[in-house]
Parts: structure tokens; C-alpha cells; sequence
């Protein structure tokens, strides 16, 4: 079952999609991702100059094409790279975060790979959540004597925490799982995250040794304590998360109660795209005035 | 490799590639929102929409098979949970489940096999997603294939050279060497990349595509969108007025 399971994961990443959630929290989930990318883009535009549109482009196309490389791992088993966590030591966590949006969202229209309503879900949990937790190791730690165990960290954190907070929301969308199941599933986010923190730091010193500049430097002297602060805050976090949608029956019992029979849909989803119009706009209207502002 | 058979589609001749990418987004976020809301009377609903999408796939006049067996990509890991649902002790979840995920690929399906990619990415442009993300968006379709082929080549030249044969107690070599691939192919990316921006720029690009096409949204297109986002809400209110 656990080999079963682990197929199915890709090893690593989950995509969700279509059809899984329930409509409270994928519609969430859309409307905090948009402003989020809108914000991000933004900033990675700024961080560099114009060039950075190919060379993020390229980026995701070479972790396309990096599942393709396989890491001997023993006993007959390989693993690949995800990636989110060497995208961010190397590109800054805003321009990583835009190219994984851009990979979910390659793999959504053209893979299949994860659904397109789903697609806020995936982002906010591999693209936003993922990459952030992948780099504040890094940031904390990236210097000095803990360098290699911070990128590890990082790695290895960017892949659990990405899959910890997939698996909360299909437990709170209502996805019925046994504790036995729930419990081989975060054996199998925690062998993967080891393997993707190994596969990253191996990648991380072959390229200290061709190219060093490639590297995104980080400030020096910070203290390891508030790395581990950090690190554990996250991981509390997102198995807080899990913990929490255990107990899903209230949430659904809530929505069930709510909803008149008839015709309930239609508002609930009226509701829903109204919302989501509502955001839309505002972020349109801030997307304006800010460009307005800055080519005055 | 398996996903061109979509791109091959998508320059066909029929009167939905014809029709404005902006329509059918509006079209497919539509029928999306419509399946996903969807809670009762599954079971008759599911086959009503079905029918409407293989109507759609007939109009674009794609191979109705082959569309069918592209969609059930996503079999592989819904059939897992579905087969976990099952075990739970609910069957009927984990149907659901399995016709929700597959309907609403079918329908990711018929939209990008109507509308070539960068024509879609525009489209999306004019909703109001980052013009930003869309051109790294569309890069990283151009070079997919480039740099996939690239690392193929690699994989195939060490394992000619010996790391194929798998020591098994001992991996530490051929991880290493693989390791070695990704950095090289890492920094290839970024230096291919810097000569892209360069040979764009002696070319004019200024951060944006420009199509060769006109983009104006004609009165069939509002008709297509009207159509085609109308029909699925009509399936379900009928089929939950007759059944529900």
C-alpha cells in the first residue's frame, strides 16, 4: 500500500484536482492566491531587470526537465528533483515563486497534472507556502558553518510542508481517510522531503563548483536559534493544520445546515463568484493605479 | 513525447478553434464551477454532462477516443483515493470523486486542444492575470521541449558510460553524476537563457508577444460564450429539477 501510495504522490508533489475540494475551500483558496501572484510577479519584475522573463521561463522548463534525471537511491528505488527549494536558494523566493506558478500552471492546462479550479489550492501550497518554507532556512542559515544542514532543511521543509497542507485540505473538504492511511502518507512526505533535501544539496555543491555566482548570497551571522525557531514554528504549523482537519464533521455539518435544499447551489456559488468578482476588481483597480503611479 | 498530440489538435479547423480564446475560458471556468458545486443527483448528472462534452468534441471535430484516453490521466491518482474512499466505507464518494476529476479534465481538455497555448495565454491576459507570469509562462512552453531533450541526451551519454549499471550496495557514484547532469544542465539553462534575452532584444521584444491575429471579440464569440457556458447550468437545473 505504501508503494501504491507513493505512485500515486509522484513520489512527491500532489497536485489536486478538479472535483476534490469542496467549494469553500478551493474558492478560497482562488481568491488568496490571486492578489499573492499578482504581488509576486510584481516583485520579481522589480527584483531584476527585464531579463528575467526567458530566464525565469527557462528555469521552469529545466525543472521539467529535471524529473527526467533520475537519483539512484538503493534497493532498486529513484527519486527526482521537485525543485521549489533549488529555484528559490537561486532565483530569490519572489522569481521562484512566479516560475512554480507558471509550472502549475503548464501542468494544469497541458498535463493534467491538477485541476484548474484547483489551481489556487496548488499554488498556495507549493508556489507560496512551498517556496517560502523552503527559503527561510536558507535565509536564516545560508552562511557560515550551518550552509549545508540549512539547505537540507529547507529543501526537505519546502516538500513537507507542501504535502501537509494538500492533505489538510482534502481532509477538510470531506476526503475520508483512516488514521493507518493518514499516517503511511506522512511517512511517505517525509522519506520523499530527506530525499529532495539530499538531491538539492548534492545539486547545490556541483554548482558551487561550476558556476558559484549563480547563488543567491545570504546575509551572514544570523543566529542558529532563531533558524530553529523558525523552522519549527513551520512545522508545527502545517501538522497543526493536519491535526486540526481531523475533525472535519463540524465544518460539513455547519455548510449542510446552512444551505437551504432548494436551489442552494446557485447561491452558494453566486455567493462564491460574487466574491470572487469582488477581489478580481479590487486587484485590477490596485494593478492600475499602481502602474499609473509609477510611469508618472 | 505524448503531450504534442494536444498541441497537433489545437491548429485544426472547426468553428470552436475559430472562436475567441476569452469565450471559451469563460466557457470551461463555466462547466468547472458547475461540476465542482454539484452535490446531488450525481449519478444522472455526471452521464448529462458527459453527453454535452462529447457534443463539444464532435463540433471541434477531435478524435473523440483519443480525447477520452487523454482525460483519464488523471485516473491514476483519483482511482487512489477513490479506492481509499472505498475502503473507508464509502463507495459513493469516491465515484464522485472519479466523474468529477475526469469531467472537469475532459473539459480542460477540449478547450486546450481548440485554442494553441500561446493564443490561450493571451486570452488569459485580457482576464487580467500578471502579463509577467503569462510571458514566463509562455518561455517555459518554448523551451520545454528544448531543454527535456537536453537532459535526455545527458542521461543517455552517462548512461553509456557506465552509470546504468546500478551498484546496489554502493549508489554514491551515480548519485553524485547525476547530481553533476542538473548542475551542468542548470547552468546551461542560465547561460541559454542570457542569449535568448539578447538575440529577442536585436529583434525588438519589448516584455510583450504580439499576435499575428486580430483579437476582437466578435458577436459570434459573445453567441459561443453565451451558448456554451449556458448549457451546462441548464443540464443541472434540469436534471435536479426532474431526478432531485
Amino acid at each position: 500500500m505504501a508503494r501504491f501510495l507513493k505512485s500515486c504522490y509522484g513520489g512527491k508533489a500532489v497536485h489536486i484536482p478538479d472535483g476534490f475540494l469542496s467549494t469553500p475551500v478551493w474558492a478560497a483558496l482562488d481568491t488568496a492566491a490571486v492578489p499573492a501572484v499578482a504581488w509576486v510577479a510584481r516583485r520579481a519584475q522589480r527584483g531584476f531587470d527585464d531579463r528575467q522573463a526567458p530566464l525565469l521561463g527557462l528555469m521552469g522548463a529545466f525543472v521539467f526537465a529535471a524529473q527526467l534525471i533520475n537519483f539512484p537511491v538503493g534497493a532498486g528505488t529513484s527519486g527526482h528533483l521537485v525543485g521549489a527549494a533549488l529555484l528559490a536558494f537561486t532565483l530569490g523566493p519572489a522569481a521562484a515563486s512566479v516560475v512554480m506558478t507558471a509550472i502549475l500552471g503548464i501542468q494544469a492546462l497541458v498535463f493534467q497534472d491538477g485541476g484548474l479550479l484547483a489551481l489556487g489550492a496548488n499554488i498556495v501550497n507549493m508556489a507560496l507556502v512551498g517556496v517560502l518554507a523552503g527559503y527561510l532556512p536558507y535565509r536564516l542559515g545560508g552562511a557560515g558553518e550551518w550552509r549545508r544542514f540549512s539547505i537540507f532543511a529547507g529543501a526537505s521543509l519546502s516538500v513537507v510542508v507542501a504535502g501537509c497542507l494538500a492533505l489538510s485540505e482534502l481532509l477538510i473538504s470531506g476526503v475520508r481517510m483512516q488514521t493507518s492511511l493518514l499516517g503511511i502518507s506522512l511517512a511517505v512526505f517525509l522519506v520523499s522531503a530527506i530525499l529532495e533535501g539530499v538531491i538539492t544539496l548534492a545539486v547545490v555543491r556541483s554548482l558551487e563548483r561550476i558556476q558559484p555566482t549563480l547563488l543567491q548570497d545570504s546575509p551572514p551571522h544570523k543566529s542558529p536559534a532563531l533558524l530553529f525557531i523558525a523552522v519549527a514554528a513551520v512545522l508545527l504549523a502545517s501538522v497543526g493544520v493536519l491535526f486540526a482537519s481531523q475533525a472535519p464533521d463540524a465544518i460539513e455539518q455547519l455548510t449542510e445546515h446552512a444551505g437551504p435544499r432548494s436551489f442552494g447551489w446557485l447561491r452558494q456559488a453566486g455567493t462564491g463568484l460574487a466574491g470572487l468578482a469582488l477581489i478580481y476588481g479590487l486587484c485590477l483597480a490596485i494593478g492600475r493605479t499602481v502602474s499609473r503611479n509609477r510611469s508618472v | 513525447m505524448r503531450h504534442v498530440i494536444l498541441e497537433r489538435w489545437s491548429r485544426g479547423e472547426s468553428c470552436v478553434h475559430r472562436r475567441d480564446p476569452r469565450a471559451k475560458i469563460v466557457a470551461l471556468i463555466t462547466f468547472l464551477a458547475v461540476v465542482a458545486t454539484a452535490h446531488r443527483a450525481l449519478a444522472w448528472l455526471a452521464p448529462g454532462l458527459l453527453l454535452l462534452l462529447l457534443a463539444g468534441l464532435v463540433l471541434a471535430k477531435l478524435p473523440l477516443t483519443g480525447a477520452l484516453v487523454r482525460a483519464a490521466l488523471v485516473v491514476p491518482f483519483t482511482g487512489v483515493f477513490a479506492l481509499i474512499c472505498w475502503f473507508a466505507g464509502e463507495p459513493a464518494l469516491g465515484l464522485r470523486l472519479l466523474a468529477k476529476s475526469y469531467l472537469s479534465a475532459l473539459a480542460v481538455i477540449w478547450v486546450v486542444a481548440t485554442t494553441p497555448l500561446p493564443a490561450l495565454l493571451n486570452g488569459f491576459e485580457m482576464t487580467g492575470v500578471p502579463r509577467f507570469l503569462l510571458v514566463v509562462c509562455q518561455f517555459l512552453y518554448r523551451y520545454l521541449f528544448v531543454i527535456s531533450e537536453e537532459a535526455q541526451h545527458m542521461s543517455k551519454a552517462a548512461a553509456a558510460r557506465g552509470t546504468a549499471a546500478r551498484n546496489w550496495t554502493a549508489p554514491g557514484p551515480s548519485f553524485r553524476a547525476a547530481a553533476g547532469a542538473l548542475g551542468v544542465l542548470f547552468a546551461r539553462s542560465y547561460a541559454r537563457a542570457g542569449d535568448i534575452h539578447r538575440a529577442m532584444l536585436a529583434r525588438g521584444f519589448d516584455g510583450r508577444f504580439l499576435q499575428l491575429h486580430s483579437e476582437n471579440f466578435r458577436p459570434a464569440d459573445t453567441a459561443f460564450a453565451l451558448v456554451a457556458s449556458l448549457a451546462p447550468v441548464a443540464v443541472r437545473l434540469t436534471v435536479e429539477r426532474v431526478v432531485g
